[in-house]
């Protein structure tokens, strides 16, 4: 029987969904349908959740929330520069990749279901579920003193921090041909805020930078606390330019990524 | 030009340098609609960079191409929804099941029915005799398994043209004839080109042969005139007796161009290439004869296969390359 003679419909999609509702379901159950979203939250909820129940043997709730959040800040990043860089190089050199491209699909599309289906799966495995658990166990604690709108509030900041580290993956996955420059400049970028030896010439040399980074958005900086402790407690962001500018980096990393890798041969 | 007369595949001075090296010179290729074309050279000769820069994995350096009378640079998508390709070393997704593999190939190409596609899905499976199998994870396949699982996901959307990179490098004799066998049941509906080192396959279901070496196209046609070409070039001629005089009487013919001597058993073979093959067939048997030393026991023009072709026109270009 030939394709004129059968009853399937042929794709309507053009531009830049041309498959991408195809690679999105792929990607997607390459997160739910494997063993990667309970190992992330394995990891997550011991790593989090389990860190914040020592914490509050020791320091008390709020210590530990504020604990929860930047450790949270400092870790979610690493996994998920981690998950990035692999999603690119591993099809690039297991040849999946190549064969994905050779269909009629969009290179956008490839990008595009990548960072959603990994930004949906760290979503879920590592801002979530733990903000869920960190939730019920600093309750009983804190009592009125914990919002739950402002520690969502504090949740997103942890995802929208999450998602710069991703995305600034994607993008350098496609740059370059190794993981080490990936995970070597990720997880630099991402101890910045906390490593005093690269922090204190930042905030001298380059101040504006605090600004314009997401540091600001779960580490605690220089004088003021982190963004996200004072959603946590309900209070007003003293500024939203961290907030502002980690949006407009994620845009261009991956406007960046979908540059370089529509260039990119096979 | 009518529709169908328009070339599947067209080149026009295709080339592709990868840092300073032209792995593909000025390239001129036609590929006619319903053949199977051998796309044959030695390695490194720029089949895979051929088929990359058609199917727009890669970017041409120079020239152009057209593929359905459609332009590779600009119409990349449109030449992608008609085309099934088949890598030379297949990778797919390892946690999917063969099923789920074609699945996903499939929706590519279509929206939907649902059903169609899962009929479409298990007709392929079964065609490539992937049916038991088909829910187990590829990760459990062998060599052969994936490779017949890659000709049934190059051909699940009834491509127009099938390009098969290598098909039968790792299968069995059992496997190869199976996907000869697809091959001859596609000509039906689909172009086929593929690249492969198995002659014996291409002389068997080919009509078209193209053969590139160093990069450079040194011949492109049907398999007859190719076989043709080096048809009349050989004879072999066994005899038995005190050969040397003959034997230097036949060197000495000037249509005589070279000789290749084999004894076994007290006999002796000559294959003898000549320039003049109906001289040849006239002269000589009467020339071995003729001091009376040895009888003729066997005459007869050489069969020449495509392999020979193959040898003598690849090494002929590096000869004149040196």
């Amino acid at each position: 029987m030939s394709a004129s003679e059968s009853l399937l419909i042929p794709s309507r999609s053009r531009g830049w969904r041309m498959g991408l509702g195809n690679l999105l379901s792929k990607e997607l159950a390459g997160w739910w349908r494997t063993r990667r979203w309970w190992l992330q939250c394995l990891v997550a909820l011991l790593l989090l959740n389990g860190g914040m129940a020592l914490n509050m043997k020791g320091g008390g709730p709020e210590n530990a929330g504020l604990n929860f959040l930047v450790t949270a800040g400092l870790f979610a990043p690493i996994a998920a520069i981690s998950l990035a860089s692999d999603a690119i190089f591993g099809e690039r050199h297991s040849g999946t990749a190549a064969w994905v491209l050779s269909k009629p699909m969009r290179r956008q599309a490839f990008i595009l279901s990548k960072v959603v289906a990994h930004g949906l799966g760290m979503l879920v495995t590592w801002v979530v579920l733990p903000g869920i658990l960190a939730y019920l166990q600093l309750k009983p604690a804190m009592g009125n003193g914990l919002s739950a709108i402002g520690f969502m509030g504090a949740l997103g900041l942890n995802y929208l921090n999450m998602l710069f580290y991703l995305t600034l993956a994607f993008m350098l996955a496609t740059l370059f041909n190794g993981r080490g420059p990936v995970l070597g400049i990720g997880i630099l970028v991402d101890f910045t805020g906390i490593m005093q030896f690269v922090a204190l010439p930042v905030q001298k040399y380059v101040p504006w930078l605090n600004d314009i980074m997401p540091w600001k958005l779960t580490v605690d900086f220089g004088s003021s606390g982190p963004l996200a402790g004072y959603l946590a407690v309900g209070a007003r962001l003293p500024t939203v330019l961290p907030v502002i500018a980690t949006v407009a980096w994620c845009v261009l990393f991956v406007g960046v990524a979908i540059w370089r890798f529509r260039r990119e041969e096979f | 030009m009518s529709a169908t007369s328009i070339p599947v595949i067209e080149t026009f001075g295709l080339t592709k340098t990868f840092k300073g090296v032209q792995a593909l010179k000025p390239l001129d290729l036609k590929v006619s609609q319903n053949s199977i074309c051998g796309f044959l050279g030695p390695n490194g000769a720029g089949k895979t960079t051929t088929i990359k820069l058609l199917l727009g994995l890669s970017r041409p350096t120079g020239g152009s191409a057209r593929v359905f009378g459609k332009d590779i640079r600009h119409e990349s998508d449109e030449i992608r929804r008609r085309i099934g390709y088949l890598s030379q070393d297949p990778r797919y997704y390892e946690y999917m099941s063969a099923r789920e593999t074609l699945r996903f190939t499939a929706k590519f190409f279509y929206d939907g029915p649902r059903a169609e596609i899962e009929r479409r899905v298990a007709e392929t499976l079964d065609l490539v005799g992937l049916t038991d199998k088909a829910d187990r994870p590829i990760k459990g396949f062998s060599g052969g398994e994936r490779q017949r699982l890659g000709i049934a996901q190059a051909q699940v959307n009834y491509p127009d043209l099938l390009i098969l990179d290598e098909p039968a490098a790792s299968l069995d004799p059992i496997g190869r004839r199976d996907v000869l066998e697809v091959l001859c049941r596609l000509r039906k509906y689909c172009t086929v080109f593929y690249s492969t080192h198995i002659l014996d396959d291409v002389q068997r279901v080919s009509d078209t042969v193209v053969i590139l070496n160093k990069g450079v196209l040194v011949a492109q046609g049907p398999i007859e005139e190719l076989l043709a070409i080096g048809q009349g070039a050989a004879f072999t001629l066994t005899v038995k007796g005190d050969y040397a005089a003959a034997e230097a009487r036949l060197r000495i013919q000037p249509w005589v161009t070279g000789m290749q001597v084999m004894s076994k058993n007290g006999r002796v073979s000559w294959q003898i290439r000549v320039s003049d093959p109906d001289l040849a067939e006239e002269r000589l048997v009467p020339l071995a004869l003729a001091g009376g030393e040895v009888t003729v026991c066997e005459f007869g023009r050489k069969a020449q296969n495509l392999e020979d072709v193959f040898l003598s026109i690849v090494e002929e270009d590096n000869h004149e390359r040196e």
